[in-house]
């Protein structure tokens, strides 16, 4: 049996283990009167806070329940925010304002979690992080460095996220042939690690309220050394552990759902392990990998598919990485997820029972730690449910993922700007996209006075018993056919992810999904959005182009040699890392991919 | 009946948005059209090349990663280069493309750009509508494209009667490349293997051409989707000649027009034919006794099933290398055993190889490019 056989085993186990709790309470007197008595006492230690008409909240709400058999069946198949299995929340509090007022009580501290600070809010030891993330990447590093200081202007931590042009995500360089109109679209162009040291200009990369995110996967160890080259540049060789931030570095998904996929598979994972290998040693507060369901649902998934491939990637993952010998609770603490938020009903409580199914199998199937149960979680609302028609709908559609999003405690969240159907977004409507959560957070009461308080309604319990079933089907399946990566090779996950896709389609085509504006109320005419297009000038991307010949015209040489030791390291079978650390000092993108794939081959599409 | 229309289609360079083309596919085959799909992430110079060796009669471009002004008008001005202004170019990209790109698009000879929103059976439609009469052509202004037309007439069965005896599958005389059939039942490999030999060929000769003939499945009066292209990515090269045919509702794998578009290519100056059948079930004899083929190669997936299933596979008998492929997967020794048994009782000399031909630089399919040609030396010696 594979891990993943583990994993459905162990929650099966779980499961049953909670319904005997419930009955033990029931007829265990000593038991039930434990159990009884500290319930009581978590709700009268939990604070109270005053919302502005003067309310008085609980800043934790708990079910009207006085039963123990009901308590234990709370307090052990959900567990307290914070608490396993964590269906409520990875952390105790989250979104809540500082306390206005403490009438009761206050919780025990908390021993402290290092690794378990990146995405929270409301963490006493450091000023909180906002929990919005923009995704944000456009033309040339310089002008996406511009971006990246307007996005942040306003807060107190930068947290950056950053979108990567086409040929940059599939490792070629902007001089390439047949990519010149691509430079800079959809994302920042990075040929070579002084574009890299451009991008993050003005920002203290080693400073602990610094983050950045790098969605890449294909070519993402080399983004990687990229970036470490780059604040090395900046800030000595002292930087290097203190560095913050997340790279995507999701094979399983590239080939699953997203096709940005350049060495055959086993390479890929390869080079992710070496990478995860370096980063999990020498980069403690650094996330190298970014387990994703968002492209996945993206392509067309079905929410259930969607949950269920990425925890079955993300378990794969760990079972990799175990393999290699890094230990689980210093790899498991540094995994992080990311998920879709659409409109359907799954949605409700999706990233609940993932974060419920990682930490019962990161615990009782990989032996994980409290750190390494936690599945920190990064929402984005769903492009695919943007259209072009009436496009102003669109924020609504957001709004209302948000919101669903929050519900499910996400550790972060970006929100979709509502031209996203025909651009890179433009300024006014990211801070339309961004005031949108403020709104939701801080202007709202609906998530900063008390936690969980949309947790838990008798439709959100219905979805999530459903919900579970269907990703522990999905996981038997998987395991039928031979574990995650015999299910990749086979073209399980994708063909699956096609159908639901035709699916969809088929289903906005004969309305059985109403989509307003495009399928119903359609407004008769189609008339063209006016909005002010962001593409890359020519002259731009000539500048790209003339940047990268002068700097491989500079570095010829030792580029050279720098890529004939990495072909070695790599032909040879060793962590290829280190050299890769020194070959991006020399040598542009495309020239490491280059040589890397004579010696591993190129990815051969599945289609 | 008039023959089906063949068109294009794929994803631009650095662009792997292929939720879109994957649904238009289908519903393209579900009305009739032949469709040669490319994949995604490929190049201007792929997209053309490809264009003009199947002779599609249309190129839909399918962009979800901004540039496709520039890449459209690439598309087509290259296809104007190559003198193949007869195929035409569509395409689309959701909301990404704007009215105001779409009108410039157009300009610079693009023919149509569908929005979001336009439904499947507009789009369908459109094609049918637009590609669906018959060309009138003259003068090719290339090899490749004389050739291609060439294929074409033959395949729709336009050529007229007089002239079409020259292709007679009697006639090997004029042939001037070696011919190797690559058959086997379905998921066995076959593509991926035939591009990795590709690979090594090209590799070893650097001046040296190939052909490659490749079949799906097709029902009369319906579409097919010509998948192999999206795969072979080392085949996708100047000097491959690559040919993607429906069978048309011909059983056996092959097509009715197989046999005269093989004596074509086998006359047109290439070091080699490659042929690949469709996946073929246990009884299927798809290379005739005496015909083109040189050389048959069965390649064999080691999931066949019991013993007794090989007894059934006819090919065991007349192939002259069976090829294991796969040979990492766990039945992979108990294959290579009881195919060897089976060999043997043929006592026919013929070769058993190991491969796995997703594995970069494998060993197996080593040992098979060397074997075919050795192979290859030995029959010229013969003649």
């Amino acid at each position: 049996m594979s891990k993943l056989g583990q994993v459905v085993e162990a929650v099966e186990k779980y499961n049953k283990f909670v319904l005997d709790q419930v009955k033990r309470a029931r007829s265990d007197e000593q038991f039930g009167r434990e159990l009884f008595n500290r319930w009581n006492e978590t709700k009268a230690k939990t604070p109270v806070t005053h919302t502005p008409t003067g309310l008085p909240l609980p800043r934790l709400a708990l079910p009207e329940i006085d039963e123990p058999g009901e308590i234990a069946r709370y307090l052990f198949g959900e567990g307290l925010p914070g608490e396993f299995p964590f269906l409520n929340g990875a952390y105790r509090e989250m979104y809540l304002e500082p306390v206005r007022e403490i009438e009761a009580g206050s919780y025990e501290k908390k021993t402290s979690t290092d690794g378990a600070k990146e995405k929270t809010k409301g963490d006493d030891a450091r000023p909180p992080e906002e929990p919005t993330r923009l995704f944000s990447g456009l033309m040339l590093a310089e002008d996406t460095n511009e971006r990246f200081h307007y996005l942040t202007q306003h807060q107190r931590t930068h947290r950056l996220s950053t979108a990567f042009d086409g040929p940059t995500l599939y490792g070629i360089d902007s001089d390439a042939d047949g990519v010149f109109g691509k430079i800079g679209e959809g994302g920042v162009a990075i040929d070579t690690v002084e574009d890299m040291v451009r991008l993050y200009d003005g920002f203290d990369l080693g400073s602990p309220n610094f983050s950045a995110s790098m969605t890449i996967s294909g070519p993402a160890p080399i983004i990687m050394a990229m970036y470490i080259a780059a604040a090395k540049r900046r800030f000595g060789p002292k930087v290097v552990p203190k560095l913050r931030g997340t790279i995507q570095a999701d094979i399983f998904k590239e080939v699953q759902a997203q096709n940005e996929t350049i060495f055959p598979i086993e390479a890929s994972l390869r080079f992710l392990t070496d990478m995860v290998e370096f980063t999990t040693r020498e980069m403690p507060r650094w996330y190298p990998i970014s387990i994703s369901g968002y492209h996945i649902g993206e392509a067309g998934s079905t929410p259930v598919q969607q949950a269920a491939y990425t925890l079955s990637n993300g378990f794969a993952y760990a079972e990799m990485f175990a393999d290699r010998g890094v230990p689980v609770d210093q790899f498991g603490p540094r995994l992080s997820f990311f998920l879709d938020c659409g409109l359907d009903a799954e949605y409700i409580a999706l990233a609940r029972v993932s974060r419920r199914i990682w930490a019962i199998g990161m615990r009782d199937a990989f032996g994980a730690g409290p750190r390494g149960q936690l599945f920190k979680l990064h929402t984005q609302t769903s492009g695919r449910s943007l259209i072009a028609a009436e496009f102003k709908n669109n924020l609504t559609r957001t709004a209302a993922e948000l919101t669903l999003a929050y519900m499910n405690a996400t550790n972060s969240c970006h929100s979709n700007s509502a031209d996203e159907p025909f651009t890179t977004p433009s300024e006014e409507w990211i801070r339309l996209a961004a005031h949108g959560q403020a709104i939701l957070l801080e202007e709202s009461g609906i998530f900063k006075h008390t936690m969980n308080m949309l947790s838990g309604s008798p439709g959100m319990k219905a979805v999530e018993r459903a919900v579970e079933v269907a990703i522990l089907d999905e996981f038997r399946e998987i395991e039928r056919l031979g574990g995650v990566l015999a299910a990749v090779e086979d073209r399980f996950q994708r063909s699956q992810i096609q159908n639901a896709a035709h699916r969809y389609e088929q289903q906005i085509y004969d309305g059985t999904r109403p989509i307003i504006g495009l399928n119903k109320y359609r407004n008769g005419e189609e008339d063209a959005p006016e909005i002010k297009l962001a593409r890359t000038p020519r002259k731009k991307q000539q500048l790209q182009v003339d940047r990268l010949a002068k700097f491989k015209k500079k570095n010829a040489e030792k580029a050279k040699r720098a890529l004939d030791k990495l072909v070695d390291v790599v032909e040879r079978g060793e962590n290829c890392f280190p050299a890769l650390l020194e070959a991006v000092e020399v040598s542009s993108l495309g020239q490491i991919t280059g040589r890397m794939q004579e010696v591993v081959g190129r990815f051969r599409p599945m289609v | 009946m008039a023959a089906p229309i063949r068109i294009l289609t794929a994803v631009p360079i650095c662009d792997g948005h292929d939720s879109a083309i994957n649904t238009i596919n289908l519903e393209f085959i579900r009305h009739g059209i032949e469709v040669i799909y490319l994949g995604y992430h490929r190049s201007v110079g792929d997209i053309v090349r490809a264009a003009i060796q199947e002779d599609v009669r249309a190129i839909g471009i399918s962009s979800y990663n901004g540039g496709h002004v520039e890449f459209f008008g690439d598309v087509v001005d290259l296809l104007r280069k190559r003198g193949a202004s007869d195929i035409k170019v569509f395409g689309g990209g959701g909301g990404t493309i704007t009215h105001d790109d779409a009108e410039a698009m157009k300009h610079g000879g693009v023919d149509e750009i569908f929005f979001a929103g336009t439904s499947l059976t507009e789009m369908t439609d459109y094609v049918r509508e637009r590609y669906g009469k018959p060309r009138k052509r003259a003068g090719a202004k290339s090899p490749d494209i004389e050739l291609a037309w060439r294929l074409t007439e033959i395949e729709d069965g336009t050529r007229r009667s007089g002239r079409e005896k020259k292709h007679q599958t009697s006639n090997i005389k004029h042939q001037t490349s070696r011919v190797i059939g690559f058959t086997g039942p379905g998921g066995a490999g076959k593509t991926t293997l035939i591009d990795e030999l590709v690979l090594r060929f090209l590799n070893q000769n650097p001046k040296g051409r190939i052909a490659i003939l490749s079949h799906d499945p097709s029902v009369i009066g319906e579409g097919a989707l010509l998948g192999d292209r999206a795969t072979m990515i080392n085949s996708q090269n100047d000097r491959v000649f690559m040919r993607s045919m429906a069978t048309r509702g011909q059983a056996g794998g092959l097509s009715p027009a197989t046999d005269d578009c093989l004596a074509l290519l086998a006359q047109s100056n290439f070091d080699y034919v490659i042929i690949e059948t469709v996946g073929t079930g246990q009884e299927a004899i798809p290379f005739q006794k005496k015909g083109l083929v040189d050389l048959t190669v069965l390649v064999m997936n080691p999931d066949y099933g019991s013993r007794l299933q090989l007894q059934k596979i006819v090919m065991l008998d007349l192939a002259d290398i069976v090829v294991v492929n796969k040979s990492d997967l766990q039945r992979a020794r108990t294959a290579h055993t009881e195919i060897e048994q089976r060999l043997e009782q043929n006592r026919r000399n013929q070769r058993l190889i190991d491969t796995v031909a997703k594995r970069h630089r494998d060993p197996g399919v080593d040992q098979l490019f060397a074997l075919i040609c050795r192979n290859d030396q030995e029959t010229r010696k013969k003649r």
